[in-house]
């Protein structure tokens, strides 16, 4: 994160858009950032205390023993705290497992804390206990369903405001808070939970919490448990300038630890104070306490308050969006770049990927762009004759797992783009809407309704105006609709459109102009281009692109959507951010640039000598040494390799083969894919017609594994070595796809895998999918934890001929002999490969299969048996 | 005799794990190493200790009884059953709960390697395992300490899924441990934990010296399907 730019900005003008239901002034003050809440202490140690045993379920006893509940409150309530937080932090459908119903549970909860007297009755809401997909099996929908139930009773038992707490997962987080946003009109507290190295258990930071929830609509946002109040204060610090919203704060007292035997929190309530007395002085307002507190703690607090006026905060007015692990802010001045590589529109092997659901390359691509120096990634699945909402939740959940970059969501659908925002553990930038009633109308409400950034496309029912006037006036009612609609200045980004400029030398005027004055007349937006368009119809695009480039930096450009491997664009960004000033004594240009020039030597790599000091010089004798012996060798007609051949040809280097083919044989069975290219390519530019694809496949490939699958069947061969082997030759096979004869390497038959439902362990089918692909199959992955219906869908809707099922887990096998069950009476064409650790042969047929698989080189000898 | 551990956590410090045990997860058998694959394990192996943030947290309660039903311990409301638990806790007065996870940076990383990189995925896994086993090693060591500290005796680590103690103890078995809230350790609906490269499991405190400090493979559950015996050797090394 660089440096912010900020500005005074409390009390809290937008969220007052969202009206909540507050029970009185001195609550509406608080939720304006200009009073002070006490909170209460901890409620699970106290009923420890009290001798609850671990595993119990505390919430029922605000069914069995009121009393003592009521007196746990009533005791917070007479140390001060104007807030009772209630016993159901644990209370959903799922943890309370039937013992009670949500229901009940909540009116007996919230019965139990107006009896102790407090101002206010917070309703708990806490974890569900388990993870979200895709690191775990809950669904988002089903999580959003239990914290919904939750809500529902909480408003209907008379609750005044909603803590959401403990949370260490921000998809989990945003689940419960839409949850509440959506199905009660009270106000929100939300607190996330971190560790000692200031991320939470699943990795977000303070920032990205604040920014994140505060922009989804919370009321308040903090941070709670895990640490001590000394520890907690810098942590909530970093949220002071991201949180549109008051701050909360509520700390153990300290860590558990063990002492001469015993268990102990080792926070005392002074100490304890004397931290939270510093959390106050920089702007949080809304404190308590958490595990290990008691209402000791809470006297002391409460004396912190006599007489204390609130603190004010600096808010960042920065351009910021966040993924659920990092925040990318662009202070006012700063430039940014958003990847542009993942749009089908003109790519084929993209399209290709987005058609065929094997998304590998989409994934290769967010990588080299993140690489290259990408600060968020635009993703568009727009193909018509895909399902492009289904593709692009799919395709989001994947980028997750490659890159921490946020994402803009880029369709023109807002159906999809409400699927994908939604569920986006962050907050995304949409693209786009732009000045058509009807699509304001549209994308708007779910821009503000899930606090992301906006891309405003400068044009309307008329068509993009040709002026910069023009453009201005459009831009200036989509702001207006931005405002009245509460999105925040700063999240607002208009994209002046550029055309390209071999149709209309003037277009590069009107859209530099434009942006002059969208920047100087309204104020707090961003500006965005798209900037390739510019070139189009002209020989060596990014030139043009690049001189396009700078001069829309020097006309107030923000952020800049083009393919950051492009080295020529990338380096009009660098060196930008030098003459800008952003880039602080050029330190981060010094260190990429140092000894580069435009002179040819450089581009071939020679190094650059250093004689000013004596170790320079010493080196640099040592290099020229090097060089010239390379250079007597080459004179003396010494080759530097063992080459194939003597010609122009590629230059392959193998132990023994001395055709092609035998060095293919050689790498694949070594392990080796770096050389495998260039000797597929040596055969493939043979003058021998019968040397085509085909006959690599067939003659080299496919025999070189044979004989490595006979290798580790005897055991002269472990699982690594198998692999390395599959890799090498996969490096041949993916030559052979992209060669001009592509198009004659026939499928080999399409197979479907998955883990079963319930399974997460994925490992072993993934080896099995690399070894079948690389056999030349065409292999659908439909991952872990995979539904046997659906399973059972794909294997219809593709008329898969062989599916492998595999489970790790005795408690998985039956959701294996419920898909094969499935798929014997809706494919019954279908033959059924199982693996996995808990499985034999004998198990293998008790659950219906038709072979079983000891390992991945069983499947594909399987496969071969099957579809040959 | 002893204190009683309440619920307490802890970051561990781990900086190596044994070569051979990642080499055997990977199922090798002596076969000649290529330098790459050499380096590339070495390599994933120190990548794996980077990300890795190994935690525990452990607790102690006393048996209240002990009987046909299984275990049943005092302030608490996990339930030991199968025969086989109860055999291995016949004279302990007391058992030391613990759990450890190397944390989701772990599953993340795999994720992230199941989407580019499938051998990698596989290493990666393999030193993974040993990396969470030595975690486990680190808090067995500190329920041992615990016991000796009070002149006592502990047995052999036991886990959930071992043997016929049912893995559907897992959910009662965290919440022992409050692991949800100190560690993140999540459970599925199939009683799987995620993070997955975690390990929950107990040490009887005994008054008099146990016979031997590891499992065997008698009463493994997964003693059918075991690919490692037939090479002649054990998962416990």
């Amino acid at each position: 994160m660089d440096s912010i730019s900020v500005a005074t900005i409390t009390p809290f003008g937008h969220q007052a858009l969202r009206t909540p239901r507050v029970r009185d002034e001195h609550l509406a003050r608080v939720l304006a950032g200009k009073d002070f809440l006490l909170f209460d202490g901890a409620m699970g140690t106290q009923l420890q205390a009290r001798g609850l045993a671990a595993g119990e379920i505390p919430e029922l006893l605000c069914l069995t023993n009121p009393q003592e509940i009521t007196e746990i409150h009533a005791a917070y309530v007479a140390a001060g705290s104007e807030v009772v937080t209630t016993n159901t932090f644990g209370a959903n459908r799922t943890k309370l497992a039937g013992h009670a119903t949500v229901d009940e549970i909540f009116a007996a909860a919230i019965g139990c804390a107006r009896a102790s007297g407090a101002r206010y009755v917070a309703a708990d809401i806490g974890p569900t206990g388990a993870l979200l997909q895709p690191m775990g099996t809950l669904s988002f929908d089903d999580a959003y369903e239990l914290f919904a139930e939750q809500v529902r009773a909480a408003d209907a038992a008379g609750a005044d405001l909603f803590i959401i707490e403990t949370m260490a997962d921000l998809a989990e987080a945003k689940a419960a808070l839409l949850a509440a946003k959506e199905n009660s009109d009270l106000p929100i507290f939300v607190t996330m939970t971190f560790d000692e190295d200031g991320r939470t258990f699943l990795g977000t930071t303070p920032e990205v919490a604040a920014a994140t929830l505060s922009a989804l609509g919370a009321d308040v946002v903090g941070i709670n448990c895990s640490l001590g109040p000394a520890d907690v204060a810098p942590l909530v610090k970093r949220m002071m300038a991201w949180a549109s919203c008051p701050v909360m704060a509520q700390a153990n007292a300290g860590l558990p630890h063990v002492h001469d035997g015993q268990t102990l929190y080792s926070i005392k309530p002074g100490e304890y104070c004397e931290a939270v007395k510093g959390m106050l002085d920089f702007g949080v307002t809304i404190i308590g306490g958490c595990c290990g507190t008691s209402p000791d703690f809470i006297a002391g607090e409460k004396a912190l308050l006599v007489g204390r006026e609130v603190a004010a905060r600096r808010l960042s007015t920065d351009f910021a969006v966040t993924s659920a692990q990092q925040l990318v802010n662009i202070p006012a001045g700063h430039v940014g770049v958003i990847g542009e590589r993942i749009n089908p529109t003109g790519k084929k092997r993209l399209k290709e990927a987005l058609r065929s659901g094997n998304h590998d390359y989409v994934m290769g691509e967010a990588i080299s762009q993140t690489d290259a120096g990408a600060q968020i990634l635009d993703v568009n699945a727009g193909l018509p004759e895909i399902d492009e909402r289904a593709t692009l939740v799919r395709l989001i959940s994947e980028l997750q797992g490659v890159t921490t970059l946020p994402l803009q969501i880029d369709s023109s659908d807002p159906a999809a783009i409400e699927a994908a925002v939604r569920l986006y553990p962050g907050k995304p930038i949409i693209n786009s809407t732009n000045g058509k009633q009807e699509v304001l109308d549209a994308v708007l409400p779910i821009a503000k309704h899930y606090g992301c950034a906006i891309v405003c496309l400068t044009l309307d029912e008329q068509g993009i105006p040709a002026t910069a006037e023009g453009r201005l006036a459009v831009a200036r009612r989509i702001v207006s609709a931005c405002d009245e609609i509460g999105i925040p200045r700063q999240d607002v980004v208009i994209d002046c459109l550029a055309m390209a400029v071999s149709t209309d030398q003037s277009a590069p005027h009107a859209i530099l102009e434009a942006i002059r004055l969208v920047k100087r007349e309204l104020s707090g937006v961003r500006c965005v281009l798209g900037v390739s368009n510019i070139s189009f119809g002209l020989p060596f695009r990014p030139l043009v692109n690049a001189t396009f480039l700078s001069a829309a930096f020097a006309a107030g450009l923000d952020l800049a959507i083009v393919n950051p491997m492009n080295e020529r664009l990338m380096d009009v960004v660098n060196s930008w951010r030098v003459l800008s000033g952003e880039d602080e004594s050029a330190q981060a240009y010094v260190s990429a640039y140092a000894g580069r020039s435009d002179a040819p030597s450089a581009a071939t790599g020679a190094p650059a000598f250093d004689t000013t000091t004596s170790e320079g010089i010493a080196k640099t004798l040592g290099s020229m040494a090097d060089t010239l012996q390379q250079i007597a060798s080459r004179v003396a007609g010494a080759p530097l390799q063992q080459t194939a051949s003597q010609d122009a040809k590629p230059q392959v280097s193998a132990p023994d083969g001395n055709t092609p083919e035998g060095q293919i044989r050689d790498l694949v069975l070594a392990g080796r894919k770096g050389p495998v290219p260039d000797a597929v390519r040596l055969i493939l530019a043979d003058t021998d017609p019968a040397h085509d694809s085909m006959y690599v496949i067939n003659e080299v490939l496919i025999p070189a594994l044979d004989e490595v699958g006979a290798r580790f069947e005897k055991g002269t061969f472990f699982l690594p070595q198998l692999m390395a082997s599959a890799e090498a030759a996969k490096a041949g096979f993916t030559v052979l796809r992209e060669s001009a004869s592509a198009s004659d390497v026939p499928s080999k038959g399409k197979i479907a895998l998955a883990t079963v439902k319930g399974d997460i362990h994925d490992i072993g089918k993934n080896i099995v999918r690399m070894l079948l692909e690389n056999y030349g199959y065409d292999v659908i992955d439909l991952g872990r934890d995979v539904d046997p219906q659906a399973f059972t869908d794909v294997v219809v809707e593709h008329h898969i001929e062989l599916a492998g099922l595999s489970a790790l887990m005795t408690t998985t096998v039956p959701a294996m002999a419920e898909t094969i069950e499935l798929l014997h009476d809706q494919a019954p064409w279908c033959k059924v490969i199982v693996g996995g650790a808990v499985l034999n042969p004998e198990y293998a047929e008790m659950v219906g299969a038709d072979f079983y698989a000891k390992d991945a080189n069983e499947s594909a000898r399987i496969a071969a048996e099957v579809l040959g | 005799m002893t204190h009683g551990l309440r619920i307490a956590r802890e970051a561990l410090s781990i900086d190596s794990v044994s070569r051979s045990e990642v080499l055997r997860y990977l199922g090798y058998q002596g076969q000649p190493l290529s330098p790459e694959l050499d380096r590339r394990i070495d390599d994933t192996v120190a990548r794996c200790i980077a990300i890795a943030q190994p935690r525990m947290s452990l607790a102690s309660y006393a048996l209240r009884e002990i009987g046909e039903q299984g275990v049943a311990l005092e302030s608490c409301t996990l339930r030991l059953t199968g025969h086989d638990i109860v055999e291995h806790l016949a004279d302990a007065c007391e058992v030391v709960l613990f759990a450890t996870t190397l944390g989701v940076g772990i599953d993340r990383e795999l994720r992230r390697l199941s989407l580019t990189d499938t051998l990698e995925q596989v290493i990666f896994d393999a030193a993974a395992t040993a990396l969470v086993e030595r975690a486990a090693d680190a808090a067995e060591a500190q329920a041992r300490a615990y016991a000796a500290a009070a002149g006592a005796f502990t047995s052999w680590r036991f886990s959930p899924g071992y043997g016929d103690l049912p893995l559907d103890v897992q959910g009662d078995f965290l919440a022992a441990l409050d692991a949800t809230r100190q560690l993140g350790i999540t459970l599925t609906p199939s009683s799987l934990m995620v993070p997955t490269k975690s390990v929950t499991a107990l040490v009887g405190i005994h008054p008099t010296v146990q016979p031997g400090l590891v499992s065997s493979c008698s009463i493994c559950s997964l003693s059918d399907f075991c690919t490692i015996r037939q090479t002649g050797r054990t998962c416990r090394g």
